[in-house]
């Protein structure tokens, strides 16, 4: 179908994006960034391109929904949600933050290839509009988090081209200004439409269970810097472990665990 | 003073007392860091080891002194736990004194507004100098800022004061969540309800409660149509109930239920979840046509019968219902078996009773809760996404303007989005320099 076309360039075009912020960081021209960054928009309003026509062709199977509702398409959508935060962040975000998002976006939209594309119906449950806003949070929150990750990881590196550690750490806390208040927004839209789809705003589901646990990571994590004066390493450790949490929300729960939210097959 | 226990020596060399000292820690962010860290750690616990499940279950997934040391910690029902809701009661607790504590703060510190020292001054980042100009003519160049005090020796002028109020948003809604969470638990309840089309039912199952829970409700609920439609493939699209609450024989108030779309009557409220068939059996009984499921009754002058199960093949002779019934005071049971004539119909207590048809009854699985705290999670919940837009949206920032002999000194400082602040106040410069 013309969506599985539309999202394989997304991906070629995500290899070139890798390619030239590499050539930028050891060429330092700014030709070449300039070129990236164009890319970069081109690459989103594609691969957002490809989200839409997927959503049409569900209209003309017969199954109409938003295409965020299998493995298949989140993996995808957080691709979009990698691109989309360094669209969000861009005066924020030097050169090697943007290789690793954009190599992020890569890695996903290759370990989606590994799942079935069909479009499937959608169960009753998932037939909500609060499934829009609340996998679009959490996807933007997890993406938020993963800048935070890359500068928790480069605070233990010493590379080139690194930006100092006090630029990493004022970086790594606005990724978790923007994530943090966009994961809240998600478990609240989350606990909103279990509500009305299953009586109970809040039921221990290892997915409910594991998002809090993200949550108060992140929480923990401002209140130390804010609070006890915690910086450096410390704080670089508690971007590296939420981020962890945020990894096995998003897949351990499916794979190791089960529940609700599995993304049933 | 807050010496309570009157004993020598409580009061600790720095002149606090304990009772003090436990209430600092008791308030503190390190207890909050502890504590959180705790509910997380556990909660990990809680999704990794299966939770009520039955003791077979875990005896056979951690043997006989695995399930002991889970069973005496609770861990087979950590989110329900003591522990678990002692943290949750701590962290309230925790939350409510470090709220208190800052917000007093907070407010004794605006109302005892003062200029800082000199020597504090020189040590901000930002200031300078500005030549042959006037204090107003400064203070006019400061759009956007707000004079929160005006003296002789110096102006103090801010900008986004009210963002300061967002941690205390952010963290009163917390509360606000957990005490919504805390009156669902307490006067709540959660339960079921399978109700087949065209009966109705004033009594729910209560969930968690064994066989026995029952709660019957103010009203009753008729399930008048159920409507369930697929996809190609056969997996279901949508179903939806067609509820009627019926109230003193008058139904006052009707809706198709579907999944995500619920009905609330007084409070209770009844969601879409399953539904399924159940086997129903038709009866002649003297000439009249009843129909019961597995487990109903009949009653009718000194006929007593319950059906106590289906069994689709009674020893090769087809599907047959089991019937009990007293005679002369004396439980009995009999089989009907559909294929078998002799056994089809039997006389009982004199009248005839015949098993006519076996059919196929369907039934709307019916979530029901009832949660007066929901309001005030709710509220939480706006609460929250207020308190974290203001918080991390905005920020507070001070200018300071001392007025010297041939010009004016201004120095800025915020707690918060210091690179911000700086590009803002290298623009007010260019702006004043100009
Ligand atoms: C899970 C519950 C909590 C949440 C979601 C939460 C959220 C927040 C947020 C978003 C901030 C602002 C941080 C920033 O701007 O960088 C903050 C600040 C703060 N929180 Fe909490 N908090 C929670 C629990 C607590 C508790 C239990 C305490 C008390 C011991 C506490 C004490 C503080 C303090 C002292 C600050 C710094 C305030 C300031 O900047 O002046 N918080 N909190």
């Amino acid at each position: 179908m013309l969506n599985d076309k539309i999202l394989g360039l997304t991906t070629l075009l995500d290899v070139l994006l890798v390619l030239l912020f590499l050539i930028f960081l050891v060429t330092k021209k700014e030709a070449v960034l300039k070129a990236a960054w164009l890319l970069l928009y081109a690459t989103f309003a594609i691969h957002t391109a490809g989200i839409l026509v997927r959503w049409r062709e569900s209209y003309l199977l017969g199954t109409p929904h938003a295409p965020l509702s299998n493995l298949y398409e989140s993996l995808i959508f957080y691709a979009w949600c990698l691109l989309l935060i360094q669209i969000v962040m861009r005066k924020v975000l030097p050169p090697l933050l943007l290789l690793c998002l954009c190599a992020a976006a890569l890695f996903f939209m290759g370990f989606s290839s590994l799942w079935p594309s069909t479009i499937q119906p959608l169960i009753p449950a998932l037939q909500s509009n609060w499934l829009h806003i609340h996998v679009l949070t959490c996807f933007l929150a997890y993406a938020a988090f993963a800048i935070s990750f890359f500068c928790g990881i480069f605070y233990f590196l010493h590379l080139p081209f690194m930006p100092s550690k006090d630029a990493l750490e004022e970086i790594n806390y606005r990724s978790v200004m923007v994530g943090f208040p966009m994961l809240s927004a998600g478990i609240l839209t989350g606990a909103v439409w279990a509500s009305y789809a299953w009586g109970s705003y809040w039921s221990w589901d290892p997915k409910e269970s594991w998002s809090l646990i993200t949550w108060i990571v992140y929480a923990i994590f401002l209140h130390a810097r804010y609070a006890r004066g915690w910086t450096g390493r410390r704080v670089a450790f508690l971007s590296i472990i939420g981020f962890a949490s945020v990894i096995f929300t998003y897949f351990g729960v499916n794979f190791v665990l089960s529940g609700l939210h599995s993304y049933a097959s | 003073m807050a010496v309570t226990n009157g004993r020598p020596g409580s009061a600790s060399p720095n002149g606090r007392s304990r009772t003090e000292r436990l209430l600092t820690f008791l308030g503190s962010v390190r207890f909050a860091i502890f504590l959180l860290s705790f509910i997380a750690a556990t909660s990990i616990l809680g999704t990794l080891i299966k939770q009520q499940a039955s003791s077979e279950e875990y005896v056979s997934l951690f043997s006989e002194q695995g399930y002991a040391v889970i069973h005496i910690f609770g861990l087979d029902d950590v989110f329900h736990s003591w522990w678990f809701l002692l943290a949750l009661v701590l962290f309230s607790l925790n939350l409510i004194l470090c709220t208190v504590n800052r917000f007093t703060l907070f407010l004794k510190n605006r109302s005892s507004e003062a200029l800082p020292k000199e020597s504090y001054l020189s040590t901000l980042a930002l200031t300078f100098f500005c030549q042959g100009t006037r204090l107003e003519e400064v203070q006019r160049l400061c759009r956007g800022y707000r004079a929160v005090l005006t003296s002789q020796q110096g102006v103090i002028l801010e900008k986004g004061r009210f963002a300061q109020y967002g941690v205390f948003i952010i963290h009163t809604s917390i509360l606000l969540i957990l005490l919504g969470g805390l009156l669902g638990l307490m006067l709540g309840f959660k339960g079921s309800l399978n109700l087949p089309v065209g009966e109705s039912a004033d009594t729910i199952t209560l969930r968690g409660g064994g066989e026995a829970a029952r709660r019957s409700l103010d009203f009753s609920i008729r399930c008048v149509d159920f409507r369930v439609s697929f996809y190609e493939n056969g997996q279901p699209k949508e179903f939806l109930s067609s509820l009627e609450v019926v109230e003193n024989k008058r139904v006052v108030l009707k809706k198709d239920v579907r999944v995500n779309d619920p009905l609330t009557h007084r409070g209770i409220s009844f969601y879409q979840a399953t539904y399924g068939t159940d086997a129903a059996f038709e009866f002649v009984i003297g000439g009249k046509s009843v129909l019961l499921n597995e487990g109903g009754t009949f009653r009718q002058g000194s006929l007593a019968l319950m059906v106590v199960r289906y069994a689709p093949s009674v020893h090769d002779f087809g599907p047959g219902v089991q019937v009990a019934y007293l005679d002369n005071g004396e439980p009995k049971a009999i089989w009907f078996l559909r294929d078998v004539p002799r056994l089809r119909e039997q006389t009982i207590a004199g009248i005839p009773v015949k098993l006519e048809r076996l059919t196929q009854q369907q039934y709307t699985g019916l979530e029901v809760t009832s949660d007066p705290g929901l309001w005030f999670v709710w509220c939480g919940f706006f609460l929250l996404m207020a308190g974290l837009y203001i918080n991390f949206g905005f920020y507070h920032r001070r200018v300071y303007l001392i007025p010297r002999d041939n010009g004016v000194m201004v120095a800025g400082t915020s707690r918060k989005n210091r690179e911000g602040f700086k590009r803002e106040f290298e623009r007010l410069k260019e702006r004043i320099d100009a």
